[in-house]
């Protein structure tokens, strides 16, 4: 157990062409989480977000080439371990998460409660919910999770979420290259960790376009749901503790 | 069945292939590791068209009423196990470039907050 002061946390910020966005996701942070460090990964964006990290002097990271959301994140984790952090939470960039529920997400985890958090709009079902047809597949996602890793959670999708210093090791060793978040829990749970949910409100989003739309959303249900079987066949029963 | 005239074909069709993976190689446009794939499967027809009528036989012990057919069937088959191979490697390299891309972004960080002080 960690005491609240003490823990070292890292927020983590993926960032691909989010030039409307990112500077108002920073100033939430540094107004409502002072305490906690944070590096924005820059995924090679085609905009100027450089430009404006750049001149913000933010603490970020600058890929030389596009991960996708995963690699980016995996970035973040792997320098999480490398400085040796003890909690890190994942924050998208793109104004939809509120810097003032990272004290929520954080303290289930010093608690020694959970090792995986996730921020969940689904539970209160407060603030931007999304629309009918995206709630069917996160549904479908979440009812599929709980069928191969036996965890219940709601807002499989949210990329809003905190990890402790075991889960740091893991996701730096090994993370899903797109479309990670549902994937990592199974990942997570198999792996013995106790994956908890916590209520949060979230905003929609303020400027540029979600990365899931159209056709790719069909791809995205197929390749999130096979690799969800696939990783739980792989990796077998879940590791006793 | 493997007629006399599809098996000076194929010598000729096989000395070919040979040549252009010998070529291929010497000019270090293609590593020897990655060679030996295309190089085994040309080893498989090569006992095909020496031994026809061990081919022409076997085929017909397994079904296949023209040995041709068979031939076919051998390589599609040998194409399915060069693809495999090819996505294990692009799949191993992609992990490569993106641990790489990853450390060279962290390294690059570093870097520059060393040159602010």
């Amino acid at each position: 157990m960690i005491k609240s002061g003490e823990a070292k946390v890292l927020v983590i910020i993926p960032a691909y062409n989010e030039k409307d966005n990112i500077e108002q996701t920073l100033n939430d942070l540094k107004k409502n989480a002072p305490e906690y460090d944070y590096v924005v990964i820059n995924d090679c964006s085609t905009d100027n977000t450089l430009m404006i990290l750049k001149d913000m002097k933010a603490q970020f990271i600058d890929l030389p080439v596009n991960l996708g959301i995963g690699g980016g994140v995996q970035t973040g984790y792997i320098y999480a371990l490398k400085n040796d952090y003890d909690i890190a939470i994942q924050m998208d960039g793109d104004g939809q998460h509120n810097a003032s529920y990272l004290q929520a997400l954080v303290q289930p985890i010093v608690n020694g409660e959970a090792d995986v958090v996730v921020g969940s709009r689904y539970i209160t079902k407060e603030g931007f919910q999304s629309s009918f047809f995206r709630r069917m597949g996160i549904n479908f996602l979440s009812g599929l999770i709980k069928l191969c890793a036996g965890v219940k959670v709601c807002d499989v999708t949210s990329g809003f979420r905190a990890v402790n210093k075991k889960m740091i090791a893991l996701f730096a060793k090994e993370y899903a290259q797109d479309y990670p978040e549902p994937e990592a829990i199974v990942l997570a749970s198999q792996n013995g960790a106790k994956v908890l949910e916590v209520p949060v409100i979230m905003n929609e989003r303020s400027g540029g376009a979600s990365s899931i739309a159209g056709i790719k959303t069909i791809y995205y249900m197929i390749k999130v749901s096979l690799s969800i079987v696939l990783l739980r066949l792989s990796l077998g029963r879940k590791e006793k503790k | 069945m493997i007629t006399s005239r599809l098996n000076l074909f194929l010598w000729i069709a096989l000395i070919f292939y040979f040549s252009c993976i010998f070529y291929l190689v010497k000019k270090r446009s293609m590593a020897l590791k990655y060679s030996l794939m295309w190089i085994f499967s040309g080893i498989v027809i090569l006992l095909i068209i020496m031994f026809p009528n061990v081919f022409n036989h076997v085929m017909q012990i397994i079904g296949i009423v023209d040995a041709s057919n068979g031939l076919f069937a051998i390589c599609i088959f040998l194409f399915l196990v060069i693809l495999l191979t090819l996505t294990a490697i692009i799949s191993k390299m992609n992990n490569k470039i993106k641990t790489l891309t990853q450390n060279l972004g962290i390294v690059e960080k570093q870097i520059r907050e060393m040159e602010r002080k």
